[in-house]
């Protein structure tokens, strides 16, 4: 029983470093995303026709296709553009590398789901509470600070946590996809690649599962502590909405 | 297909017929016909999902608390890894499994003894699993990731459906087994249908992923058409076209969407006949 | 259930059996002019004829299948088919996992490319971007040589190396020279040979399981018989022009 413990202990340490990769991939993007997706929501929301449409169209794309398709096609691009832009611009060592364009495509794969979230969230922000703000004489931007912003991340945040969990998930298919540099290997690639050495599938899949489930959960209970100090000043009386571990399929 | 190449050529011109005939030879006919895989991984994924969906919910309902638990790991531990680890694991898994039943009836010690390589145990056990078989692997191990999504789905419809309905059937004189059956998973297909159709849209992204079980997918022809060749005898020669490739792949599963979008909408339509209008 | 998985190893048991006669051929795909898939859709090359010639030579039947390069050892391994013909050299840490048959191409040196115009100082190359196939000879050398002080970039299949050389991504290409010669015939003068010749590796030959030693006799023989009466030597000067190594 040791021999086991030991044998799993070690796997967990090696295991180690290339989560860092995913947790960079996830971290990256999320941070980048979650900007961008704001900016698209309000285009989505907005008056203008056409800035509207385009924003709609770019979320339908982005959502209606899969993410592993996206990486093939993005790094495709980027290298048939790579002669005429990136080369003559000498960006062509960072545009390129997989550190990059990992985090660019999930980018552009986050940024319309959660896009999608959020402009759901800003179609649902009570009626009754953008009125009394504009009666109290607000300006726009007051109203968008007091009623718009608040509303509109409270009625957004369990879904963007399942986001979340799914763009960490996501994070898997980077190295399945583009090309590896030197030994930088994440949890997906090590697993094939100590899969191969000794065929001991459940032990190197099950630990690579491991990393993902309980980063999930990480990610649940830290999401679930902001949602409840979010919604702190609901009464105690009423059932306050929590968060629990459920990735749904929202996606 | 044997038309007379001069004919066509008067027809539309020179270029559209040459790039007609790039366009229908046999790789690239390979990989027209290669969007079976596609098609059958989605179909009989679906179907599957539909079935361990099913399951997993009437376990996560029973009042059995073993039963309750299996049904909970089941949803929970799934969804909390990625498709694709256990797009790859679970086949891996099924297979060696089945290898070690086989060890144990055609092994012998001398040709455990004889095998080098790590597994299977001796060359006897060792199965072989040509691309139809990898092909049902796949979708069921499609079935029981999307399964997992779906199990709770039909778990928030049935607790959807009214219970006045139930206690009617009840009242009936129905037995536990026939409210279940004629009334409760009826009724519930209403309430789960938007929901289904969301993990639908999840099912046919992964569907892209085939081509990591070693099955010569879309995806992969994608990638074999668009490489760049140099040279004359492998066929024409051009440079790197996969772009154009995976985005015509992409465009392809926009389609695909937008028409399983229709048809659920429609199917929604009609399976709210008669039903009280919902906000 | 226990039952029906049985009675489903028996299935999969005897069906494999049945054709004991008969043998499977793992090849890349990918690797023109060793093995590759023409404009009809279907597996050719240099490694697809020689394969034939073998199967008919020893009376066995044949089937070469595809198999991406990364799992093409461990799919050998698991009993996916018999024999690898891959243009897979003969290295001492592959002959630590598998056997191999005498060599079907002699010993080749790897070479560099790189686009035209480029200029390396081979005896301290610093700072370069350079291009391998994963799980290659070149992969290991690079990584041993060069991954200190420049970037080593392993890549799936080996044109998606040349395209990203093409495209100006990496600087050099390691890859054996019978891969490379054509890319850079018919270029235009776009990808030139640059740097020294690397030997590595000893031949290309087939891989078979360990234990497989009846099958590497058979196809061993099948060689010898081919290379003498010049069957060898005809498919080689037919897939790789006048530069053709011979027997």
């Amino acid at each position: 029983m040791t021999g086991f413990a030991e044998t799993l202990w070690a796997e967990i340490l090696i295991f180690f470093r290339p989560a860092l990769f995913n947790i960079y991939f996830a971290a990256v993007s999320l941070a980048i995303g979650f900007v961008l997706a704001v900016a698209v929501a309000f285009a989505r929301n907005g008056k203008n026709p056409i800035v509207s449409h385009l924003a709609a169209g770019y979320i339908y794309a982005f959502r209606g296709s899969p993410l592993f398709i996206q990486f093939f096609m993005f790094y495709s691009i980027m290298l048939a553009l790579n002669a005429v832009w990136w080369r003559p611009l000498g960006i062509s060592g960072v545009v390129m590398h997989p550190l990059f364009i990992g985090p660019l495509t999930l980018v552009m794969n986050t940024v319309a789901y959660t896009a999608e979230i959020l402009y759901g969230a800003l179609r649902t922000v009570p009626r009754g509470e953008l009125e009394a703000a504009r009666a109290h004489g607000m300006s726009p931007l007051q109203i968008f600070r007091t009623v718009t912003w608040p509303n509109m991340i409270r009625i957004a945040w369990p879904a963007y946590t399942n986001e979340v969990v799914f763009m960490f998930h996501a994070t898997a298919l980077v190295y399945l996809t583009l090309p590896v540099v030197g030994n930088q290997r994440d949890i997906m690639n090590t697993a094939r690649f100590l899969f191969e050495r000794d065929y001991n599938a459940i032990l190197h899949f099950s630990v690579a599962g491991l990393y993902f489930l309980v980063i999930s959960m990480l990610v649940f209970f830290v999401f679930g502590r902001i949602y409840e100090r979010m919604m702190r000043h609901l009464s105690v009386n009423q059932d306050r909405p929590r968060l629990r571990f459920a990735p749904k399929y929202i996606r | 297909m044997d038309t007379d190449p001069s004919l066509l050529a008067r027809l539309v011109g020179e270029d559209i017929a040459f790039w007609f005939g790039y366009f229908t030879n046999g790789r690239h006919m390979a990989w027209y016909t290669s969007f079976r895989f596609t098609i059958i991984a989605a179909l009989l994924g679906g179907v599957l999902a539909l079935v361990f969906g099913v399951l997993g919910a009437l376990l996560k309902r029973s009042r059995f608390l073993p039963a309750r638990l299996i049904g909970g790991v089941y949803t929970g531990v799934v969804r909390g890894v990625p498709d694709v680890l256990f797009f790859l694991f679970f086949p891996l898994v099924f297979i060696q499994g089945l290898e070690l039943v086989a060890a144990q009836f055609v092994c012998t010690p001398e040709s455990i003894e004889a095998y080098q390589s790590n597994w299977p145990p001796c060359r006897e056990a060792s199965l072989y699993f040509s691309t139809e078989q990898y092909l049902v692997l796949a979708c069921f191990a499609l079935g029981i990731v999307y399964g997992a999504f779906v199990a709770n789905v039909i778990h928030g419809a049935m607790r959807a459906v009214p219970s006045g309905q139930l206690e009617a059937a009840r009242a009936y004189g129905m037995s536990e087994g026939q409210v279940l059956m004629r009334i409760h998973i009826r009724q519930m297909w209403v309430y789960a249908l938007p929901g289904l159709s969301n993990v639908w849209m999840l099912l046919i992204k992964a569907t892209a992923l085939l081509s990591l079980l070693q099955i010569n997918d879309i995806v992969w022809w994608a990638g074999q058409l668009g490489a760049p060749n140099f040279l004359p005898q492998v066929g024409m020669v051009h440079g790197d076209w996969r772009w154009g490739y995976y985005t015509a792949l992409f465009v392809f599963y926009i389609l695909v969407t937008l028409l399983s979008e229709r048809f659920f909408r429609a199917v929604t339509k009609r399976a709210r006949r008669g039903m009280p209008v919902e906000s | 259930m226990k039952k029906l998985l049985l009675a489903a190893t028996a299935l999969a048991l005897l069906s494999s059996a049945a054709n004991a006669q008969s043998i499977r051929v793992g090849t890349e795909g990918a690797y023109a002019p060793w093995n590759f898939i023409n404009e009809a859709g279907e597996l050719d090359g240099y490694e697809i004829d020689l394969a034939n010639a073998i199967c008919e030579h020893a009376g066995i039947e044949c089937e070469v299948v595809q198999n991406d390069w990364e799992s093409i050892i461990p799919n050998l391994l698991s009993g996916n088919y018999d024999v690898i013909m891959a243009g897979m050299s003969i290295t001492d840490e592959r002959l630590e996992t598998i056997n191999f048959t005498q060599d079907y191409y002699p010993p080749d040196p790897s070479l560099f490319v790189a686009t035209a115009g480029a200029e390396f100082d081979f005896d301290n190359l610093e700072g370069a971007r350079i291009a391998v196939q994963g799980n290659t000879i070149q992969a290991a050398y690079a990584e041993e040589n060069f991954a200190d002080a420049n970037e080593i970039l392993s890549f799936a299949t080996p044109d998606q190396t040349i395209a990203d050389l093409a495209a100006g991504n990496v600087d050099l290409i390691l890859a054996d020279g019978s891969f490379l010669q054509p890319v850079v015939d018919n270029s235009g003068g776009a990808i030139v040979f640059v740097g020294p010749e690397v030997m590595i590796g000893g031949g290309v030959g087939g891989g078979v399981r360990k234990e497989d030693t009846e099958l590497l006799a058979t196809l061993n023989e099948s060689l010898d018989a081919l290379k003498a009466d010049g069957t060898v030597n005809q498919l080689l000067a037919e897939w790789y022009g006048d530069d053709a190594p011979a027997y």
